[in-house]
């Protein structure tokens, strides 16, 4: 990924040098009707992000309450308060347990069907469209079709298991299982994207490297191992970038499958924000941990750009 | 060519954009115009907006109660939106509120009224303009007409009570023995004879003698829970930068119960709400700890079903219940005449909450609980003195139906119903929970 965008920007600099040529700041017919293609944009992104994310640090800063009340400026309280406040660290603990335990088999399943497919199976677009159509769902659907193949009683899961003489799981009903029970509906429901990118990808690799590889006497699996993985990497880079991104806002499936339950064990953060601020009307404090929050992700996504920078140096 | 063919298109459709942007604009245009025109002229009738939260058997009946009430005023129409029960429903109806524009009326819980009343999302009910339709107070039972006040003004005008009561299977009770002479369930006065009862049950129906599916519901939980520690002639006050006040031996006892009945003999270890029903419901066990609700499922069961109020364990009588009440959510333009089309309305419905008995409710206004009519509902009847005893939830801007802290409740005691936990270490944990909220902020 890494280079594509280096190239891209290099490409993107070549074509703009004459412009920046001229004197900055002199409206010439091009540049009007440049912003004007961009203000809509910029209207939107003004309006609905950057105000909401400065209007959002205020907030965290007063005692504002849905109802209006207590409105007054309160300094960093939310902030104290959040740090110590119990239910928010085992949310995130909770959310942070979710991206570590999602991203790894959504990186790994993903590869392995793409692996499988690149073999060349027939019929190719049937296996990439059965891949690749969960993703295309709505959480709501997902959730329904999950709930009820994971009910205790009812339920095709455990009707199987308990054919093939396995003791019933209490699925979503048991708080050692039931982040689990999650991630495995999320798989089953996102790493369709992934399998795209990764399939996209190998498909990219030269054909010659594997041509070459052969007459030098290299099998199949010397071949994935010396040939395939090492070209995907800046495509495993960026899989996991956006995996853990999306991971870190994981809400939807939990709520609708386990509403934060059993005995709180799978409210992911986003979801205690929800509560503290619509359901408890305490807009301010959940203000303030959800820049908490933003400041993980900030750090995380830190972290993965120092680490992919150090890469492609 | 093909390009040419491209770029015609994207003229034509150019042209299309424009000419559709001036309908469009018309057509707006008339729509104010006749929007003024609709203000004007007497005839038309007002709209009145009323969100509730009953769906399902509830939610016919009430759509039926609209119907009628629609067509015995032609001077308003009400529009019901229906939002889905608890969460959802509670948080649109406060920001709607907060927003200013909510609409004209509402139902709420009672029990979720003290969480709204001091913020001002609701105004509270004009009694003189009522008493014109001829509602007074002295049409409500005492402990519901109390609970519709808040700081000596009344905010909600209650429709129902709904207790959490016990359904039994006549022909279970019979075949195992435990009616008495008047064809009810015989009574019973401590936990051990309940449980001996419940076994007897179970001798009958070979399943389980009590179905109560509680997994994943604290407000389930919390209806058993709340009846028994009641019935302990026990208070529980929450006020707000003060410690829950609780009788913990009375709170602890209740749980250790409830974690007895599920031992897989007189209640299945195990199951949600809808697992229970059904299985009451196929006739598997012979009572059901339930709603009031569930009355119209179980006719349509075809099931030989009675009612009572549940069994007085430990001394004082006393029920969970919850009312579903009128309110008024606060706007920041009134509209006059509308809101005196919703003193009408409401008057209108109270009167004709016969059919809302039907339901399963017990009717708050009593002209309608004391008529003929009522008296020969069955088993409507057979658990009417609920509304004497019933216990509403402690007060607090958290507390209510559907609110976070029950769900509060369902994170630190659902494994003690389970068997993992202590009931002790249970509800030391909600407590703790409990007090860190009381420990912040009132936010309303």
């Amino acid at each position: 990924m890494s280079s594509s965008l280096t190239a891209r920007r290099s490409s993107g600099s070549q074509s703009s040098s004459p412009a920046t040529r001229r004197r900055p700041g002199s409206l010439t017919r091009s540049n009007i009707s440049g912003w004007g293609f961009a203000t809509p944009f910029l209207v939107f992104f003004l309006v609905f992000l950057v105000w909401p994310v400065l209007y959002g640090v205020y907030m965290s800063l007063t005692g504002k309450s849905l109802t209006g009340a207590n409105d007054s400026m309160i300094g960093f309280a939310n902030y104290a308060e959040a740090f110590a406040d119990a239910d928010m660290w085992r949310s995130l603990g909770n959310t942070l347990y979710f991206t570590v335990i999602s991203t790894v088999p959504l990186v790994l399943v993903a590869l392995a069907m793409a692996a499988l497919l690149n073999v060349g199976l027939p019929a190719q677009w049937l296996w990439r469209l059965s891949y690749f159509a969960p993703y295309l769902l709505a959480s709501t659907v997902v959730s329904l079709f999950f709930t009820w193949m994971y009910n205790p009683q009812l339920g095709l899961i455990n009707d199987s298991l308990s054919k093939i003489g396995i003791p019933k799981v209490a699925w979503l009903n048991d708080p050692n299982v039931a982040m689990w029970a999650i991630v495995i509906a999320t798989l089953w429901w996102t790493v369709g994207f992934n399998f795209l990118l990764y399939l996209a990808a190998m498909q990219n690799i030269p054909h010659q490297h594997y041509e070459a590889a052969s007459l030098d006497g290299a099998g199949a699996w010397r071949q994935l191992f010396s040939i395939t993985l090492p070209q995907l990497g800046p495509t495993t880079v960026m899989i996991v970038l956006l995996q853990v991104l999306a991971s870190l806002k994981i809400f939807d499936q939990v709520y609708q499958m386990t509403a934060g339950g059993p005995g709180g064990s799978t409210r992911p953060v986003v979801q205690y924000i929800f509560e503290t601020g619509f359901t408890g009307y305490r807009l301010g404090y959940s203000a303030a941990i959800s820049y908490i929050f933003f400041g993980l992700i900030v750090l995380v996504s830190v972290m993965q750009f120092v680490i992919t920078r150090r890469r492609s140096v | 060519m093909k390009q040419f063919d491209f770029f015609e298109a994207r003229q034509l459709s150019r042209r299309r954009l424009l000419s559709g942007t001036a309908a469009l604009g018309s057509v707006l245009a008339a729509a104010t115009l006749s929007g003024c025109g609709g203000n004007a002229s007497a005839a038309a009738p007002r709209d009145i907006q009323f969100w509730h939260l009953l769906s399902g058997g509830d939610g016919i009946k009430m759509q039926a109660m609209i119907d009628a009430a629609n067509k015995a005023n032609p001077d308003f129409k009400v529009h019901p939106t229906v939002l889905a029960w608890g969460p959802p429903y509670y948080t649109k109806l406060a920001m709607a509120s907060a927003g200013g524009r909510p609409p004209e009326m509402a139902i709420m819980h009672a029990s979720r009224v003290p969480g709204y009343a001091p913020g001002g999302l609701i105004d509270p009910w004009d009694l003189s303009l009522l008493a014109e339709h001829g509602v007074t107070a002295a049409d409500f039972a005492p402990r519901i007409w109390q609970k519709s006040q808040q700081n000596g003004k009344v905010f909600s005008i209650a429709l129902d009570s709904h207790p959490f009561i016990m359904f039994y299977n006549t022909d279970v009770a019979r075949k195992a023995g435990v009616v008495a002479g008047n064809g009810q369930l015989q009574e019973v006065k401590s936990p051990q004879e309940f449980m001996a009862m419940a076994k007897e049950m179970q001798k009958v129906t070979q399943a389980h003698g009590l179905s109560f599916g509680y997994l994943g519901s604290g407000s389930q939980m919390w209806r058993l829970f709340y009846t028994l520690y009641k019935q302990h002639g026990a208070d529980m006050e929450l006020t707000p930068g003060q410690p829950m006040k609780v009788d913990r031996d009375a709170a602890v006892e209740s749980l250790e119960f409830m974690a007895s009945l599920f031992d897989d003999t007189i209640a299945a270890k195990s199951g949600d709400i809808s697992t229970g029903i059904a299985e009451f419901a196929r006739g598997s066990s012979g009572m059901l700890f339930s709603g009031v609700w569930e009355l119209p499922t179980m006719k349509k069961a075809g099931l030989p079903v009675d009612a009572a109020t549940i069994p007085t364990l430990y001394g004082t009588p006393a029920a969970y219940a919850d009312s579903h009440s009128f309110v008024l959510p606060r706007q920041l333009n009134v509209d006059e005449a509308k809101r005196r089309d919703v003193y009408k309305f409401v008057s209108d419905i109270l009167k004709g909450s016969l059919s809302w008995a039907e339901a399963g409710h017990i009717p708050a206004y009593q002209p309608v609980v004391q008529s003929q009519a009522y008296k020969a509902l069955i088993p409507q009847a057979h658990y009417s003195n609920a509304a004497d005893v019933i216990a509403y939830d402690p007060e607090a801007w958290f507390s209510g139906s559907g609110s976070d802290w029950q769900t509060y409740f369902a994170d630190n005691v659902q494994n003690v119903l389970l068997g993992r936990d202590k009931a002790a270490d249970g509800w030391a944990a909600f407590e703790k929970r409990t007090n860190t909220l009381l420990s912040r902020p009132n936010p309303v």
